[in-house]
């Protein structure tokens, strides 16, 4: 839907297949400006909205006290009983929001990753982008001296995991599987020191902290959760502003050189993107970084290929994390499970399919 | 490996100089001096030894099945496999050191079933680094099954918890000979193993044509990995790394032969679990590092290194 291709030609060419035209009036003869939409992702992205808002719905209704609908919207509009006002306005709906940011936030940085890296495998949780991130995050929650806010220090260890990453894998840089097997052993190194840091600590700390390095929405600090919907305000421009020459990204660089790109420049900033999605990401959720994987996948099955579909991967992102933490509240209930295993148990034996039964791992 | 078992048993957190500990060697130096040395440092070093040597030997047979470098049992998954089945021993209530082994090895079994998989699959063979992604995905998987067992009783978690980063710490030597005969016989197999597994890694027809069955080959080093590191993950827990770091330098040191490497794993893997355990003690004295964070720490530039080589190695 937010692909509208620009012509500044006159209004009476007949749209490709595929296609709606939108005529907007100009101010001359031949100025009329021609929005061409995408007819199949505008389709999926408004059955993806309502999609969202059905499992939004479902996950405010559904916990430890039920709700009916009527109550739920009630409650929503600002009437309704206090009880169910509560329940909703000061539990379930701040944690709603969480959800759907952080699976937006993971999907639309995971599709970015993969489409520069021209690499299905390549998301920020196997490069080990998430795990730099935890362990920072960690050091300042467990008290190693270090005052800084955990959203801007896992938005330092994703940084530097990502350089890392770039700098370890030699010449061939995002290209290829170096660079994720590189993003592996960062990935490990990563994990080994929050390991080392939680075992270090008292053990109520580490009880603490221990849902949220698996990744879990129930100890989210609220000063995240802001930061990360101002990370996604700033990002989402940005996206749009790639978009087009995302598309590019696919074919061989000289033909988008071509084509009038820069490739160079557009992988940089999908670079910086995505950085700047998963740190703020994981500084609320933690390291659920399956998510990255799947939803641009199944983004992408849903829309025509060769398209890169950005708002559908954020739109089933954010329906993948809302309906995962729901499945983690009353799978076990009253007991909790975080929604990165959630996602790790329902995700991980699709990775091990697309690794060991398709031909090739990569998007082309 | 002289040297640095000596070290080991020498320098360490605690209040005895190495001075004493030196006299304690010969026969003489205090009561206390005596104590730390037999009864803590001592089944330490016992516990380190077979750890090294059962992953040194395990990395470097699923190595040379695989003919693939980066084929490492806890990259793999086998290391995983093990400490979930441990884990759920633990959760189930198992405490007896005997099953614990014996559990651990099925775990092992299990995992290897990837590698197994992996090995029928046309293609994937050829791609070392698929085969490490796979492992990755299918660790992921078993941790996060991991995970949930602790969430869902508080009690196992401190026991899981510590024991899923590795360590060789306070380690009885009640558990060393439960481990042990189930490692001879994995030695055994691995020495029947040897000298086929050799013909295997100039591919399936020459072994065949050589007179050697690849299918009861393949049992056979899965089997002994297993085993191997079954037992190895019982008394350390999951350390990853070893396996990769061993072969690596064996063969750096002994070129391709399988049964050049193997001999060579013998004293390499004993020095790189104890040199990383001694590195674990010093380092924060006086608490220590978990084990499994130093071999972590070791092994992943080793990684790296094999993967920045400009022509991916194939064995």
């Amino acid at each position: 839907m937010r692909s509208p291709m620009l012509f500044n030609r006159s209004a009476s060419c007949t749209p490709p297949p595929g296609y709606w035209q939108c005529l907007l009036p100009g101010k001359g003869e031949g100025l009329g400006r021609n929005l061409l939409f995408n007819r199949r992702a505008t389709l999926v992205n408004l059955a993806l909205m309502f999609g969202l808002a059905l499992c939004g719905i479902t996950s405010l209704s559904l916990g430890t006290v039920n709700l009916e609908i009527q109550q739920v919207l009630q409650a929503l509009m600002g009437n309704g009983d206090p009880v169910s006002r509560f329940v909703i306005g000061e539990l379930r709906l701040p944690r709603l929001l969480a959800a759907t940011l952080t699976g937006a936030g993971f999907a639309l940085a995971g599709c970015l990753m993969q489409t520069l890296a021209r690499n299905r495998l390549a998301t920020p949780g196997i490069i080990g982008i998430d795990n730099a991130a935890t362990a920072f995050a960690v050091a300042s929650v467990v008290g190693t001296g270090i005052s800084v806010a955990p959203p801007m220090m896992a938005l330092a260890g994703a940084a530097t995991a990502t350089a890392l990453a770039f700098g370890l894998s030699g010449a061939s840089g995002t290209r290829g599987y170096r660079f994720i097997i590189t993003g592996l052993g960062i990935g490990a190194i990563a994990g080994a020191m929050t390991q080392f840091m939680l075992s270090r600590v008292a053990i109520d700390d580490a009880n603490a902290a221990y849902p949220w390095t698996v990744g879990s929405l129930n100890a989210r600090d609220p000063l995240a959760t802001q930061i990360l919907a101002g990370g996604c305000l700033l990002a989402w421009p940005l996206c749009l502003m790639l978009a087009r020459g995302l598309t590019t990204l696919q074919l061989p660089d000289a033909v988008a050189i071509g084509l009038g790109r820069r490739p160079g420049r557009i992988r940089a900033g999908c670079l910086v993107v995505s950085v700047l999605l998963t740190g703020l990401a994981v500084a609320v959720a933690g390291p659920v970084g399956m998510v990255a994987l799947i939803a641009p996948e199944f983004a992408r099955a849903l829309n025509r290929a060769g398209y890169v579909p950005l708002l559908a991967s954020a739109l089933i992102g954010a329906i993948v994390m809302v309906l995962a933490d729901l499945a983690g509240r009353v799978m076990l209930s009253p007991l909790e499970v975080p929604v990165g295993i959630v996602t790790a148990l329902a995700g991980s034996p699709y990775l091990l399919w697309i690794l060991l039964k398709r031909p090739s791992g990569h998007l082309q | 490996m002289a040297i640095i078992s000596l070290a080991s048993l020498v320098l360490g957190a605690g209040p005895v100089a190495p001075g004493d500990a030196l006299a304690v060697l010969v026969g003489e130096g205090s009561e206390e001096a005596r104590f730390v040395l037999m009864e803590l440092r001592l089944p330490r070093l016992a516990v380190g030894v077979t750890t090294g040597l059962a992953l040194g030997v395990a990395g470097a047979l699923l190595q040379a099945m695989t003919r693939n470098p980066l084929a490492e049992p806890g990259l793999l998954g086998v290391s995983a496999g093990s400490a979930f089945a441990v884990s759920l021993a633990i959760l189930l209530g198992a405490s007896t050191v005997t099953l614990t082994t014996l559990v651990a090895q099925a775990g092992a079994l299990g995992g290897c079933s990837l590698v197994i998989a992996a090995s029928r699959m046309k293609g994937l063979g050829n791609d070392p680094i698929r085969l490490v992604l796979a492992g990755a995905t299918l660790s992921g998987l078993l941790l996060a099954m991991t995970s949930l067992l602790m969430l869902v009783d508080q009690r196992a978690a401190d026991e899981i918890r510590f024991w899923v980063t590795g360590s060789i710490a306070g380690r009885q030597w009640s558990q060393l000979t439960t481990a042990l005969p189930s490692l001879l016989l994995a030695g055994a197999m691995v020495v029947a193993v040897a000298q086929p597994l050799a013909s295997l890694t100039l591919g399936e027809r020459v072994a065949a044509g050589l007179g050697n069955h690849p299918g009861r080959i393949r049992l056979l080093v899965v089997l002994a990995v297993a085993l191997l590191v079954g037992g190895a993950t019982a008394l350390a827990g999951p350390l990853v790394f070893v396996g990769l770091v061993v072969p690596f330098l064996a063969r750096a040191l002994a070129g391709a032969d399988i049964r050049k490497t193997l001999w060579l794993c013998l004293p390499l893997g004993p020095s790189v679990v104890l040199l990383a355990d001694t590195v674990s003690r010093l380092l924060a004295a006086p608490a220590e590092l978990p084990l499994g964070v130093v071999t972590a720490l070791i092994g992943a530039p080793v990684l790296l290194a094999i993967v920045r080589a400009r022509r991916m190695p194939t064995l």
